[in-house]
């Protein structure tokens, strides 16, 4: 196309879009064409070959303000082949929640495959998910730019070239196995990040803490993020440190106010604390925010106890979620010792709902006692089950469980049931925690009880028995 | 609990019904047939361009059909219930279970036992049905004569209503141009529905749902692209009454204008053209249309080939029977003996004959070289045999994705040297702009590159 009927065509869509006879606006060329039709025919014939013109003769032209993102890394595990996409993704659509979507994700990661980016990708704020999606986290964090970097060891004078994501595993390798390397380089680098990143970096600190990081934490209580102010605060009383500023101080004496001492035993008259029992809503709220701001070696320090004594007398059964709440005082601030401690006394009352609360703080031995309790405890405790994040996938086998209590109940809630009267439970646990021989198990088990081979419900069942079949 | 023929009769919604499925039992009619535990599967090649998708529980009777019959349950069904019946080892023991019906299982629910018999049980044969249609007497003679006049009455009469219908575009378009396309943008809904009633009571059919879909298609687009979109369409218009009118019999340009062949036209014209080729699903678009249909196209690409050869399978079925599932799934690949209609630039095909599903061991074509420095030369091409055309299928060298100021995504091809890009449609799944796409298949209608399928480092992607 010529410039003359470049701009002829110009001038003929100018006109018809207000309205009007555009022949005379016509190319030279196209106005030959239409000469020897009728004077009614000539303006339609003009427009047929505009039409034309502008389908054939142009090209859309790129914008000068086009953006590229950089090209999405590929991770370390291989994607997961086209045959389990779709099982994954039916998976992926029965889980309720993003929390139970990345538990999808961590199965796989957990039997060496990645999603494909199509079916899932961790949002740039899911710091929970598997490590081998941190160059993902980094890709979507950032808007564009060049992503592919050459990542050296993590030093004070490479932080900057590694993105977020990335950083924070490498400091989170190496915390594990050289905690002062660690300390060093958050004193170095960690003030010129943004408050949640700083947040989510200094977290890293509750890897192997020790008295060599108390300055460094005592240095944060002039933080200017209330977060990261808390957050150091817990770490200090993790390793012993009690709280300083007079607040903390208020807060604990307030806390301690809630609960009442007492001796008991005829002999040994052995001493407990007992919660105080709650008159009012405003009552209840104001000492579930005392447990979240309080520090458990403070609270300890106002019986004049240490805080193992203070976990050995406090006495389980209290009112209100006061169990649940003093176990996440004690996840959050405790140190190790008395987690345990807690964790044991719990375990043996089977209060799992609050040893929920203790997981993260748990070794993997403790974490399966938690698991084992649940299954042995029955229906009632498969959301708590369902909500436990930290338990390892895929490690229990076909006898752990489908011998428990809770599977029996799930699998006699289906059998001998109409679809009208059965109750069909959520499974996602089981597909979850399950061997890839035992899911399969599981799915044979529950389909010959009456459950239908492709009940919902199955999926991750199902997905975690085809990651089996793959290998095998 | 396996079908009886009891049952089956029970639940046929009438003797028409066993009758047409019994026709339908004949493994031949059956691309696949699947079973496990008590679900049964299979698809079923009907009248429509896609296939037919049947699930039926033999442990509750439930059943579904991808079918746009109001027939409860359909004859695909019933035949499928029936061929379990009789055959049941006709059905392949499957090791998984399809999507497509998992995703049926996942949104049904259950009545919790076999459903009640029919009312009209009582007027039900099995038997009956499976003699068959016995009436062979033939036709008289005179009758077929007279059958034929007037058959061939009613064509010219057709012809001379839309020769009227076509004065009538015409006059119409002239007035939009006259009025001025800016107002006709602002009214486009009120104007086109008024021409296309008049298209329609001229028995212009087919141009008078492509009227009423214009202003959906400018709604799609920014403002400042609306006049030449429409100046487009409407030359398109223009052109294809012009060429109906000097062959008004073509078949290409009646199924633009009024109606299109049967299936049964398509398959016994024996110009029509056959290609038997390994075909890959490339997508599906289903729409629902102004005039109450929902239109179902699924895009094939043939494999291996030295160029890109597309084919478009096309059902209508009307929105009031439902929601109806994929026919096929994107990726899956399949041998199969395709007639296409009649035309210019052959694309809309039927199925004539196909084989199971087959393994993805073969690449795509390679995209035409010169799609490097034009990627809208297949375009262009069509174009200039079938001005009238819609929608361009095309294979896209290798390219990447990327966004502009106003969150608008195009695409361009690597090494590009002339600044082409083509804006896409919709919105693809952002990770997609981080993906350098090996080759990419998608329909270009003017405006947009409507994203099918495209290859990558990470397989293939579905959009």
């Amino acid at each position: 196309m010529n410039e003359s009927e470049r701009s002829g065509l110009s001038n003929m869509r100018d006109c018809w879009i207000t309205g009007g006879a555009a022949a005379n606006l016509a190319p030279a060329g196209w106005k030959e064409i239409v000469a020897a039709a009728p004077p009614p025919d000539r303006e339609r014939l003009l427009l047929a070959i505009a039409g034309q013109a502008l389908d054939v003769a142009f090209r859309p032209v790129a914008p000068k303000t086009l953006v590229r993102r950089p090209a999405l890394p590929r991770l370390a595990l291989p994607a997961l082949p086209e045959g389990l996409r779709p099982p994954f993704r039916v998976a992926l659509r029965q889980a309720s929640d993003a929390r139970g979507r990345m538990r999808v994700a961590r199965l796989a990661a957990a039997r060496g495959f990645v999603a494909h980016p199509f079916d899932w990708m961790p949002t740039a704020s899911d710091l929970e998910a598997p490590p081998v999606y941190a160059p993902w986290l980094d890709w979507q964090a950032q808007g564009g730019g060049k992503i592919e970097r050459v990542l050296d060891e993590l030093k004070a004078e490479s932080w900057d070239d590694f993105y977020p994501a990335a950083r924070r595993i490498a400091l989170a390798d190496i915390r594990r196995s050289d905690p002062a390397k660690a300390r060093a380089l958050l004193e170095a680098k960690a003030g010129g990040e943004a408050a949640e990143a700083r947040l989510a970096l200094i977290a890293l600190l509750r890897v192997n803490p020790s008295a060599a990081d108390v300055p460094y934490l005592q240095s944060l209580s002039g933080d200017r993020s209330g977060k990261v102010k808390q957050l150091a605060a817990r770490l200090l009383a993790r390793i012993g440190q009690a709280a300083t500023d007079g607040e903390a101080s208020a807060d604990a004496t307030e806390l301690a106010g809630f609960i009442e001492q007492a001796r008991t035993g005829l002999v040994r008259r052995r001493i407990i604390y007992m919660p105080r029992e709650l008159k009012s809503q405003e009552q209840m709220q104001r000492r579930a925010e005392l447990f979240d701001n309080c520090q458990l070696i403070d609270l300890a320090a106002r019986f004049g106890v240490g805080e193992e004594d203070f976990i050995a007398g406090w006495q389980l059964g209290g009112k209100d979620g006061a169990d649940g709440a003093f176990a996440a005082m004690v996840a959050a601030s405790g140190g190790d010792a008395a987690v345990a401690r807690l964790a044991e006394r719990l375990l043996a009352v089977s209060d799992l709902g609050a040893l929920l609360r203790l997981l993260p703080r748990l070794d993997e031995t403790a974490r399966r006692s938690f698991t084992k309790t649940a299954l042995a405890g029955g229906i009632a405790l498969l959301p708590l089950l369902n909500a436990a994040d930290e338990i390892e996938a895929g490690m229990l086998d076909q006898d752990e469980l489908t011998g428990s209590r809770l599977y029996q109940e799930v699998r006699a809630a289906i059998v001998g049931r109409t679809e009208t009267d059965r109750r069909v439970f959520d499974l996602a646990a089981f597909g979850f925690l399950a061997t890839a021989s035992a899911a399969d198990a599981i799915v044979t088990d529950l389909t010959a009880a009456g459950l239908a081979s492709a009940d919902p419900s199955l999926a991750l069942l199902r997905f975690n028995a085809a990651l089996g079949n793959l290998k095998s | 609990m396996a079908f009886d023929l009891k049952t089956i009769e029970a639940l046929a919604p009438d003797q028409a019904s066993l009758s047409s499925a019994s026709k339908l039992t004949k493994r031949s009619n059956w691309v696949r047939l699947e079973m496990r535990d008590a679900m049964l599967w299979g698809e079923c090649q009907g009248s429509g361009a896609n296939p037919y998708r049947v699930v039926v529980d033999a442990g509750d009777q439930g059943y579904t059909c991808t079918c746009p019959s109001r027939k409860f349950p359909c004859k695909h069904s019933l035949a499928l219930m029936w061929i379990s019946a009789t055959a049941p080892t006709e059905f392949a023991p499957s090791d998984q279970i399809p999507e497509w019906v998992n995703d049926w299982l996942g949104r049904r629910r259950k009545n919790g036992g076999a459903p009640a018999p029919t009312a009209g049980s009582a007027v039900k044969n099995i038997g009956e049905a499976e003699v068959g249609e016995v009436d062979g007497s033939a036709e008289d003679p005179a009758a077929a004569e007279r059958r034929e006049a007037a058959q061939r009455k009613r064509a010219e009469e057709t012809k001379a209503s839309i020769v009227v219908g076509l004065e009538e575009l015409d006059q119409w378009i002239a007035d939009q141009l006259r009025l001025g396309l800016s107002s006709f943008i602002d009214a486009s809904g009120e104007r086109c529905r008024r021409i296309a009633a008049r298209l329609v009571d001229a028995k212009a059919t087919a141009l008078a749902s492509r009227l009423d879909e214009l202003p959906g298609l400018l709604l799609t687009l920014r403002s400042e692209e609306r006049p030449e979109a429409l100046i487009r369409e409407l030359g398109k218009l223009v052109l294809l009454v012009r060429a109906w009118r000097a062959a008004p019999d073509d078949p290409e340009l009646k199924r633009f204008v009024s109606s299109s062949e049967t299936r049964e036209q398509i398959l016994t014209d024996a110009t029509a053209l056959r290609i038997t080729a390994t075909w890959e699903v490339l997508g599906e678009r289903i729409e629902t249309r102004k005039d109450g249909l929902v239109s179902h196209a699924t895009w094939l690409m043939a494999m291996g080939g030295l160029e890109p050869r597309f084919a478009l399978l096309q059902d209508y079925y009307p929105a009031s029977a439902g929601r109806r599932s994929q026919a096929f799934s994107a990726g899956e690949r399949f041998d199969a003996n395709l007639a296409f209609y009649p035309a210019r630039q052959p694309l809309r095909a039927l199925v004539v004959e196909r084989n199971n599903t087959v393994a993805l061991d073969t690449s795509w074509p390679a995209a035409a070289p010169e799609s490097v420095s034009d990627p809208l030369a297949a375009h262009i091409v069509r174009q200039d045999a079938a001005p009238w055309s819609g929608a361009t299928p095309i294979l896209l060298p290798a390219g990447s994705l990327a966004r502009d100021d106003r969150g608008t995504l195009w695409w361009q091809a690597d090494g590009d040297v002339n600044n082409i890009a083509l804006p896409v449609a919709g919105n693809p799944p952002e990770p997609v702009l981080g993906i350098p796409l090996e080759a990419s298949v998608g329909l270009w209608d003017g405006a947009r590159f409507d994203l099918l399928a495209a290859r990558s480092a990470f397989g293939r992607l579905d959009f």
